[in-house]
Parts: C-alpha cells; sequence; structure tokens
C-alpha cells in the first residue's frame, strides 16, 4: 500500500479524463492536459496519448478516418477506491470533528461499511502539544446542526440571521452571508467567515467563532455566490510588518518554520547573515501576530510599521519595569 | 535541458528542495551546494510546473531566489499535495491500468489466463503473462482488484466502490474530505480524492496551518507500522547544521517510534522515540528525517511505552532533554500579572495554555503557573508570549533565568527609543 504511486498521479487522471467519451478531438484531449496538468504537462503528456507511427505512445487511444481519437477501452474508467484511501477514511471517522459533518446515522453507517479496514493509523498515535484546552465541544448536537446549517448556506449563497455573543460581550442578532469556514487546531474552534447583509447589501467582512452562536436561522434570502478568495484578501493588511531576524540561536530557521503560513517576503543580507522579513497578515490576527514575534526575544527586531513597533516596545517597557523597577522581582 | 521529466521516482530528493523553497524563500542557486547545478534547475523547473502561481521568482544582489509564498491561512487548497501527484512509471503501468480496470469493469471474475488472452482478443494488447500477474498481484494488495482462490487458481475482480459511490451514498462525507483534505494527517489522500472525483474544496481553511508537513507525511506510513508491530526502524536523517553541505550525510539511528508530537504554534513535527543504543528519550524532527527503514521487533515495547507516557507529563513541548544540557531542574514558577476585572482574558490564556502545569492565584491580580518541566527552555519560550506581564521566574535551572533576564534588558535597550524613524 503505497502513498506516492503512479495511479494518484496527474498523468493517470488525464488519462482518465481523456477516456471518459468514446471519440475525442485532439483539440479536447490538449485542453484536458491543460486543465488537469501540471503547468508543463502540456509538452510532455499529449504526445503519449497521440497514437505514434513507432508505438511510443500509451496505446490508449486510435485515430479515426476523420481524424478524430477513438479510446481502446470500453467503458468510461472508473476508479475503484484504494485501500489507502480506506483506511484514511476510517482514521478520519475517529477523530471528533468528523461528527460535525456526518449525522449519527450516517457515521453508523460508513462506519459498518469500513468495519473490516484497518485504520491508517490510530488517532493517539498524534499529539498536539500546545493545542489549547478550551476547544469547542464539536461533538454537541446543536453545535453539529449549526455547523450543517453554515455550510449549507455557504454552497447556496442564502443569507443567515445568526444571533452570537461578540468577544466583547455584547449580544449581537444581524443578517450574515456566510462564505467560509476557518479551523484551528491550535484553538480547537471553528469560525465562521462572512459578510454582513444590511439594508439590501453586502457590507464588509467579518469573523464569528461558532462556538459563540446560539442561534441560526434560514431567511430564504438568496444570492450569487460570493467570490471567497477576494473576501478574504479583503481582510489582509494595508501594510506588511517587517522584521529582522538574526542568526543568533538558530533564530532564522526558527522563525521561518513557525511564520510559514504567513505570506511573507524574505531578503539576507550576506554581510550580517540577518534575513529582512516582510509579513502579510489578516488584521483580525494581529495582536496574535505581535505576540508570537515578541517570543522571539532579542533575536528579532520590529522595525515596522511604526505603530505596529510601538506596540512592541510598549509591552517589552511594561515587562522591563515588571522585573527590574518593580518591587516583584 | 534533455531528459527533464515532470515526475519523479523518489520523493527524498525533491521533499528537500520543495521544504527549503517554502521555508527559507531566500536561497539562491548558489546556496544548494549539497547538489549540482543541473539537479538545481531541474528540481526548480518541476517545482514550476507543479506549483504554477504559488513559486516566486525574485531578483535580489545574491540572484535569482525561488520562494513559496501563500497566506496559509486563507487558501483552499495545500499546493505541495501536487508532488503526490509526479510519480514516474513506464508506458506499460498507464497502459495495463486503463486496459484492466476497463476489462474488469464488468465485476466479473477471471484468471490470469483469462485476463491476458482477453487483453489481447479484446485490445490488441500483448503482455507477458508475468507482466500482468505483477500488476494483479500489486492491484491486490493497493485494494483494486479483490482476489479469491478456487483450488490453486487465483480469479481476479474489480473492487466494486468508487469515492463518487461514497459520496452520493453518505451525506456530508465530500464535504469532510473537503475539510480533511487540507489536513496536517494525510492531507494529501483527501486532496487526491477531490481531484480524481472532479471536486473542490472551497469552503473550509484552517488557520495556523504549516502546509509542509505533507512532505513529510511520506514517512509516517513506516513510523505508524512500526509502532503497530512493535518494531523499531532505522532512521537517516539530515545533519541540521550541515544541511547545505554536499557531503551531509546526517546520521543513523536505531529508534523506536511512539509517537508523532506536532506544535501548532512553531510549526514543526517531531517523532517522539526511545533510542535503544543511547537508553534514552529522543524528539526528532520530521523534516530532518531522511530515510525510515522497518527494523527489528523489540521485546520490551510495551515497557518503554509506558515508560514514555510517565515522562510525557513532564515533556511541556517536544523535549525531553538531557540532564548534560539542563543540569539539574526543579519545577518552575512563573507568577502573572492581571487584573481580574479588566483582564480576564490573560487569566482565560493562562488557563488554556498551561498544559500540565497548576494555575493558582497568588495575590492581588498575581497568577503563579507552576509548570514540572524537563526542558525549562520550552516553557520560557512560551512564557515569552506573555511579555509585559511576567512578574517573576524561579525554578527550572539558573541558565533559563538568566536567559530570560537578559533577553528582556536587550529588548528594552533595542525598543528603547520607542517607533523606530
Amino acid at each position: 500500500m503505497m502513498l506516492f504511486h503512479e495511479m494518484y498521479g496527474a498523468y493517470f487522471r488525464i488519462a482518465a479524463k481523456v477516456l471518459q467519451e468514446e471519440e475525442i478531438t485532439e483539440q479536447a484531449l490538449r485542453e484536458i492536459v491543460v486543465q488537469e496538468g501540471f503547468r508543463d504537462s502540456v509538452l510532455f503528456v499529449p504526445q503519449k496519448l497521440l497514437p505514434q507511427k513507432d508505438g511510443s505512445d500509451w496505446g490508449l487511444l486510435r485515430r479515426t478516418a476523420s481524424g478524430t481519437l477513438r479510446r481502446l477501452t470500453k467503458h468510461a474508467p472508473e476508479m475503484p477506491l484504494t485501500l489507502l484511501q480506506k483506511r484514511w477514511l476510517k482514521a478520519k471517522l475517529s477523530e471528533p470533528v468528523m461528527q460535525v459533518f456526518l449525522r449519527d446515522e450516517t457515521l453508523a453507517e460508513l462506519q459498518a461499511a469500513l468495519q473490516d479496514v484497518e485504520p491508517l493509523y490510530q488517532t493517539g498515535f498524534f499529539r498536539t502539544v500546545d493545542a489549547f484546552s478550551d476547544g469547542d465541544d464539536l461533538t454537541a448536537p446543536d453545535y453539529r446542526e449549526r455547523f450543517r446549517m453554515i455550510a449549507a448556506a455557504i454552497r447556496q449563497g442564502e443569507v443567515l440571521r445568526i444571533s452570537f455573543c461578540s468577544g466583547s460581550g455584547s449580544r449581537v442578532r444581524a443578517l450574515f452571508l456566510p462564505f467560509a469556514l476557518e479551523y484551528s487546531a491550535k484553538n480547537g474552534k471553528f469560525r465562521l467567515y462572512c459578510r454582513r447583509f444590511r439594508a439590501g447589501h453586502l457590507t464588509g467582512t467579518g469573523i464569528i467563532n461558532l462556538g459563540r452562536i446560539s442561534r441560526i436561522e434560514q431567511t430564504g434570502i438568496l444570492l450569487p455566490l460570493t467570490d471567497a478568495a477576494a473576501n478574504l484578501a479583503a481582510r489582509r493588511c494595508s501594510e506588511p510588518v517587517t522584521v529582522r531576524v538574526t542568526p543568533a540561536r538558530n533564530g532564522i530557521e526558527r522563525f521561518m518554520m513557525e511564520f510559514a503560513a504567513y505570506e511573507k517576503h524574505t531578503e539576507l543580507d550576506t554581510e550580517t547573515g540577518s534575513c529582512t522579513v516582510q509579513l502579510w497578515y489578516d488584521k483580525q490576527d494581529e495582536t496574535e501576530l505581535l505576540i508570537q514575534l515578541l517570543s522571539f526575544g532579542p533575536v528579532l527586531e520590529i522595525l515596522g510599521p511604526p505603530a505596529f513597533r510601538a506596540q512592541a516596545a510598549e509591552r517589552v517597557a511594561r515587562q522591563y519595569a515588571l522585573l527590574f523597577h518593580d518591587n516583584f522581582t | 535541458m534533455a531528459g527533464f521529466s515532470e515526475l519523479i521516482k523518489s520523493f527524498e530528493k525533491t521533499r528537500d528542495y520543495i521544504r527549503d523553497f517554502f521555508i527559507y524563500g531566500f536561497k539562491v542557486r548558489g546556496d544548494f551546494a549539497r547538489m549540482s547545478g543541473r539537479t538545481y534547475d531541474d528540481e526548480k523547473r518541476r517545482a514550476e510546473s507543479w506549483l504554477g502561481d504559488v513559486l516566486r521568482s525574485d531578483d535580489s544582489v545574491r540572484g535569482r531566489q525561488i520562494s513559496i509564498s501563500v497566506d496559509c491561512g486563507h487558501i483552499f487548497e495545500n499546493p505541495l499535495c501536487q508532488a503526490y501527484g509526479a510519480k514516474s512509471f513506464t508506458d506499460n503501468d498507464i497502459r495495463l491500468h486503463m486496459l484492466l480496470l476497463d476489462l474488469l469493469a464488468d465485476g466479473q471474475t477471471r484468471t490470469l489466463n483469462e485476463i491476458v488472452d482477453a487483453l489481447l482478443a479484446d485490445y490488441d494488447a500483448e503482455f507477458e503473462p508475468q507482466t500482468v500477474r505483477g500488476k494483479l498481484k500489486e492491484y491486490t494488495a493497493e485494494g483494486l482488484l479483490l482476489t479469491e482462490k478456487r483450488g490453486k487458481t487465483a480469479y481476479y475482480r474489480r473492487a466494486a466502490e468508487t469515492a463518487q459511490d461514497y459520496f452520493a451514498k453518505y451525506d456530508g462525507l465530500a464535504d469532510a474530505v473537503r475539510f480533511f483534505s487540507l489536513d496536517e494527517r494525510f492531507g494529501e489522500i483527501g486532496a487526491g480524492l477531490l481531484r480524481s472525483t472532479g471536486l473542490k474544496n472551497d469552503i473550509f481553511l484552517r488557520k495556523h496551518h504549516y502546509l509542509v508537513h505533507t512532505l513529510e507525511d511520506i514517512l509516517l506510513p513506516e513510523l505508524i507500522a512500526a509502532a503497530e508491530q512493535k518494531r523499531a526502524v532505522r532512521l537517516r536523517t539530515f545533519s541540521a547544521k550541515a544541511r547545505d553541505k554536499a557531503d551531509s550525510e546526517g546520521g543513523t539511528f536505531l529508534a523506536v517510534p511512539m509517537q508523532i508530537l506536532s506544535s501548532v504554534q512553531t510549526g514543526r513535527r517531531y517523532l517522539a522515540a526511545y533510542l535503544p543504543e543511547q537508553k534514552r528519550f529522543h524528539s526528532f524532527r520530521l523534516d530532518f528525517i531522511r530515510t525510515v527503514k522497518a527494523a527489528e521487533p523489540v521485546s520490551n515495547f510495551d515497557k518503554i511505552a509506558a515508560a514514555y507516557r510517565r515522562n510525557l507529563g513532564r515533556v511541556f513541548g517536544v523535549s525531553f532533554a538531557m540532564r548534560r544540557d539542563t543540569g539539574s531542574v526543579e519545577p518552575m514558577r512563573l507568577t502573572f500579572r492581571a487584573d481580574p476585572e479588566r483582564e480576564a482574558f490573560i487569566i482565560g490564556r493562562l488557563e488554556r495554555e498551561k498544559r500540565g502545569g497548576t494555575l493558582e492565584c497568588t495575590g492581588e491580580g498575581l497568577y503563579t503557573l507552576t509548570v514540572d518541566a524537563f526542558d525549562p527552555n520550552e516553557v520560557m519560550h512560551w512564557a515569552k508570549t506573555l511579555i509585559g506581564r511576567i512578574v517573576s521566574v524561579e525554578g527550572g535551572n539558573a541558565a533559563a533565568r538568566e536567559k530570560f533576564f537578559r533577553d528582556i534588558r536587550r529588548m528594552q535597550r533595542m525598543y528603547g527609543g520607542g517607533a523606530r524613524q
């Protein structure tokens, strides 16, 4: 049972798609290669699919008198689920988060269908060492129901009336168009990305913790699906944070690993060995970014923007005073 | 670039390159001294071909630097999963795959000889019986085919269920697969399932998402199997310090796998293992493991596993620390300042992030966390996320405490001028 096997590969997928129809034109074949393949696949794959006089092709198509291509196979290809895929599904059934997707009866049916399959791994073999302890209860019936309502609304473009308690403690009941659901393994929580729907118009984007939602009502208001990528891009900070990281204490390697999840641009100064990095982030995550940067200590200096650096300076000054000026030490 | 192929035979070299493109982003051709220039060019071109838009190329004073720059929290697909779709194969492999599954699509059982004859008769495809036997055996192991023996003869038929069947039958499963396609545990399997069925994830995002873990997944099946079979493994590692050297061979270790430890805050994943030759536990970074090979069974596995579980209580992050590194370590007592009325969120943070520690209110607006950990440095790294709140640090070891005080003095000098002009 192999994880890295050609049957899961792009070229096999292209061939399967080309063989879907009994006959296909060369142009349609090339379009499939462009859609399904890698960037350069069009340089390599068509010549293996198209019949070649020297027999160097894959032998899956024949040229017809009219110039189109006819498949040698009799049926549209169907790929059975492999053992690896079944074992993966079986392992996922043991993860609590699976319960937000499947109702109990579906979960039981799927368990029964996979009863003879060994899970790919036991969940206990993996341990997240620093996840927070107050994650959402993903198994709570209300939570699961609300999750499914939101997922359905995203798919249909339906505006929902959502009642929730905001981070500042105020109660909100308003109309929102959801467009994405985000999960954080660190927080063990789902968050809903949505746009406010006010007086018949969509306004800015916002985030609601699912665990804070007390009620969701369907409105029947359907809107054209919004471009989630554009909505997300609107949340990006206008000016990146710039930091300088020094190589002391393996700082660059540690920094690059820890901040690998961020969109960034890096430049190395070969004279000092330091690295200057610009980081872009979601505006709502500014405080989280600040404390994460400060945890690197003096290995890293926040250079700007000035307001962001000032926040760091204020925390450091407070810390310095606590340790060296107050009477607590 | 004659002979260039988008496909690769093994994952090892590519994994190393993609990781560096992704993690560092400032490396130029000359920084990859461990391989020839030609190898670099091929790996770079392959990465460009697989990853398309997310691979970025910038000219710097040092040369052209290649990076993978994505906001991992705001993408619906992990582009690095593409690497799993690039396994090389022979012309016979793909032809036999398509023809075999087509021949057996009727659900009928056939013997090897019947299959070989039908391939010739129905598809004009002549294959050696040995070649077909090998493929039948391989596909039976992969679960695409089912085999039954009647007397001495094996009969083959195609497994019936497809992913489409499952998605149609089990309501919600397609969304679950969309969600898990971004998972740090074998997300590439979910991504492959989606692609093969023409589905896309366009709903679910992952925060604190480290895409690069997908490249390490290639090591996991062997580690999982070893732990389940109570075996040791032989690890070959990259040397952390000499990774860029062409002749870097790293080290080899006999290890008994216990668990995969992952940190959602530092973005690293580790194999926690027992080292029989050194008689101690150790955590290996997965991205520093080059290969894993199965080794001998471990007779006292259960005893080791019990000792591991006992040790875990003192592991704050992933470090089992050696005494010669840390010296004598006492439980750490960290006291934080927070106003219970106005800053309840800080107390909330301490509660949810304390791991195995004990938190108590020790004065007006003072909260003390006691942590008994092998490695005080791990505790202090976390504590620095609370800079501005730390009133005192006691216990642990002197080196960790002094380092912290020194760091705060240096940071005060660094930021003492306020906003930088």
